[in-house]
């Protein structure tokens, strides 16, 4: 592991923050500087890392008998996008309407491509200075994995030289909405919208990307030094995910998007694979009691079926790249949520890991 | 009229229209724990009782389509050849769906949409996306919009953070517009959405730490956001074939195998027991689903439906 970026994709619920928190620990074992950033409502990580739900700051995780280090902390969207405004914006007029500003209010607090963008500006910083030799970034929660890696065009889109223009004319200030607006198709368009929504609702748009262009500029430098981090030879991706047909389609689909946006896949993560307790020997006893027969063919049932997954996991091996190495973790008899648990989770991951190798 | 094979409860706290009986159930959950296959198994059993059932999945992408191996999902519904018919709901198709309804303009609506900018717009402006969905499902009982001939509408939502998200969307608009279509509608929606009698919240479970903590909260929040009840569905229940004392028993058999995994057997059923006494405690009713062994989704769907119609 000697790279400085590990970002976690996946989708929902396979177990990213708890790996992410595993590799952590297992780097911070190896030696090195290591910040974990979770963005989860559910504040997954803060479980298992004993960290509040409010520590926005990098907060010290207590290992013993490691000679690195391990830090967490919650990437709160609000708290970083305000933080953001008020280090760039121009004056501190523009702040107060931004923050006054409703739709910000609800954009900066909602999950429609904010949490993302905060996300990938805290990842930034965090890499940015050398208190970490290594940031790992566990992705916000979408249904799907691509959501994440799609969210930083969106959202740059709507920073757009362009469309921040179209809304609020040619200088800073804001005009009146269709004096400031030239061409006809426009004007239609936009008369349309205010049909659809209303007059307020322009108003308040108009404002909103008036306030936004003054600090638009830097908001598109932010937006490509994180894409830049991103494709750089020090970032690598791991995709977890869980087993499941669909999330390992879903997995597989997302491993040729990463290739072709020029990141690099680095591992792929089954998580709760196979049960742990799943004895390989069979004994049948000799004069079973009727409780015996019943718990047998019970366990025979699992056995079948944990036999035809392992073929779909088979299947799916074939298909990775040899480049990528593959891992997978059992399913343990308790709930992973203590540093001693992640300590285990991260001892397996490494030796799985070391196996295909 | 159908009668549907749900048993009310004789837990139900509330007054409000049995599960089977509403117009819309969002089916929601943390991420991972069978949302989907639980909404698919309402969908089929709801089929199965008679009534004309409608599978939406919202947002960009399809689990569903994988899932079946369908050849596609569209925001049009199609028929499911399970009975019951399957829609992928966009925020840019609900959205588009609206204004052509709304706009009644054809060419308009293809400026509209033919714009870059307002593509982009659509895409990121907040909550629009959110509140387009959710008026495309509110739509049938607000009696705008294309004709719904359903009697009930399954949505596969979002996981529990986004799911609130798309919930409150409405308060949220209204508050930052208060006249003009938006505003009227968006007041509708949070009226029909906070209606018991026609719509349900199921929330699906594991009964394990994490999921059970966060549905907990899920189920608080629904209640204090739009003072609304769920009901709890338990899915992957482990169900022993044999009793506790019976499986302590067993723990001390001589065949090792069989041993080992009666221990196994017999923590988890402990762990179930206690997580169930916690979901139990808030008062929510709870069905049980019991893990599944199999990966063919016909099966899957068909013993989910199964195990909903028992309770």
């Amino acid at each position: 592991m000697d790279h400085k970026v590990i970002v976690c994709a996946g989708s929902g619920g396979v177990g990213k923050t708890t790996m992410s928190a595993a590799i952590g620990v297992r780097a911070a074992e190896l030696g090195r500087r290591v910040l974990v950033l979770t963005v989860d409502p559910a504040k997954r990580l803060a479980t298992a890392l004993g960290l509040e739900l409010n520590d926005v700051a990098d907060k010290k995780v207590p290992l013993v008998g490691v000679t690195g280090s391990l830090h967490a902390a919650v990437v709160d969207s609000k708290y970083v996008f305000d933080g953001f405004i008020r280090a760039h914006a121009k004056d501190s007029d523009i702040v107060e309407r931004i923050m006054k500003n409703r739709l910000y209010q609800q954009m900066s607090t909602t999950l429609s491509g904010s949490q993302e963008f905060t996300a990938l500006e805290r990842l930034l910083q965090a890499s940015e200075s050398d208190q970490y030799d290594l940031v790992i970034l566990d992705t916000p929660p979408t249904k799907h994995a691509m959501d994440f890696l799609t969210a930083p065009q969106r959202l740059s889109s709507l920073f757009s030289e362009g469309i921040t223009r179209w809304f609020s004319g040619s200088d800073d200030k804001p005009k009146g909405l269709i004096a400031a607006i030239v061409g006809k198709g426009t004007r239609t368009v936009l008369k349309s919208l205010e049909v659809l929504t209303g007059g307020q609702f322009i108003e308040e748009l108009v404002d909103f990307f008036a306030a936004v262009r003054s600090i638009q500029k830097v908001l598109r430098e932010r937006s490509l030094a994180a894409e830049s981090l991103l494709t750089n030879e020090s970032t690598q991706f791991f995709v977890v995910t869980s087993f499941d047909a669909a999330k390992l389609t879903e997995a597989k689909f997302l491993q040729g998007q990463l290739k072709r946006m020029g990141y690099r896949l680095r591992a792929v993560i089954i998580n709760r694979a196979f049960p742990l307790w799943l004895p390989e020997s069979e004994h049948a006893s000799q004069n079973p009691s009727a409780s015996e027969v019943k718990v047998q063919t019970f366990f025979d049932q699992f056995r079948t079926y944990y036999k035809a997954r392992y073929k779909l996991y088979e299947e799916f091996a074939s298909e990775l790249d040899k480049s990528v190495v593959l891992a997978r973790i059992p399913e343990y008899r308790q709930d992973v949520y203590g540093v001693e648990d992640l300590k285990t989770l991260a001892h397996t991951l490494s030796e799985s890991t070391h196996e295909r190798r | 009229m159908p009668t549907t094979s749900f048993k009310q409860s004789t837990e139900q706290s509330t007054g409000a229209a049995r599960i089977g009986e509403k117009r819309i159930l969002f089916v929601s959950g943390k991420g991972g724990v069978g949302k989907s296959l639980i909404a698919a198994g309402l969908a089929l059993e709801l089929t199965k009782a008679g009534k004309r059932v409608l599978l939406a999945e919202i947002g960009e992408t399809s689990y569903y389509k994988d899932f079946w191996n369908l050849s596609k999902i569209t925001h049009e519904p199609t028929r499911h050849p399970a009975g019951f018919d399957i829609a992928l709901w966009s925020g840019e198709t609900s959205l588009r769906e609206y204004v052509l309804f709304y706009l009644k303009m054809e060419r308009l609506y293809n400026l509209f949409f033919e714009n870059k900018v307002m593509r982009s717009l659509v895409n990121v402006a907040p909550g629009l996306s959110e509140i387009a969905i959710l008026g495309k499902i509110t739509s049938g009982i607000r009696k705008v919009g294309p004709p719904m001939d359903y009697d009930v509408i399954v949505i596969d939502s979002y996981a529990t953070g986004h799911a609130l998200a798309l919930l409150e969307a409405p308060k949220g608009m209204m508050e930052a517009i208060k006249f003009g279509p938006m505003g009227t509608h968006s007041r509708e929606m949070d009226q029909v959405i906070k209606n018991p009698n026609l719509v349900g919240y199921v929330i699906v479970t594991l009964l394990e730490e994490l999921p059970v903590i966060e549905s907990l909260e899920f189920k608080a929040k629904l209640k204090s956001s739009l003072g609304v009840d769920a009901d709890i569905i338990a899915n992957k229940v482990m169900k022993s074939p044999v009793d506790l004392p019976e499986l302590t028993v067993l723990t001390s058999s001589p065949n090792p195998g069989l041993a080992d995994f009666a221990k196994h057997l017999a923590g988890v059923e402990e762990r179930q027991q206690k997580y169930e006494q916690e979901l139990r405690a808030t008062g929510a009713r709870i069905i049980e689903v019991p893990l599944i062994f199999s990966a063919d989704p016909t099966t899957l769907v068909e013993k989910t439906a199964e195990a909903l119609r028992a309770l």
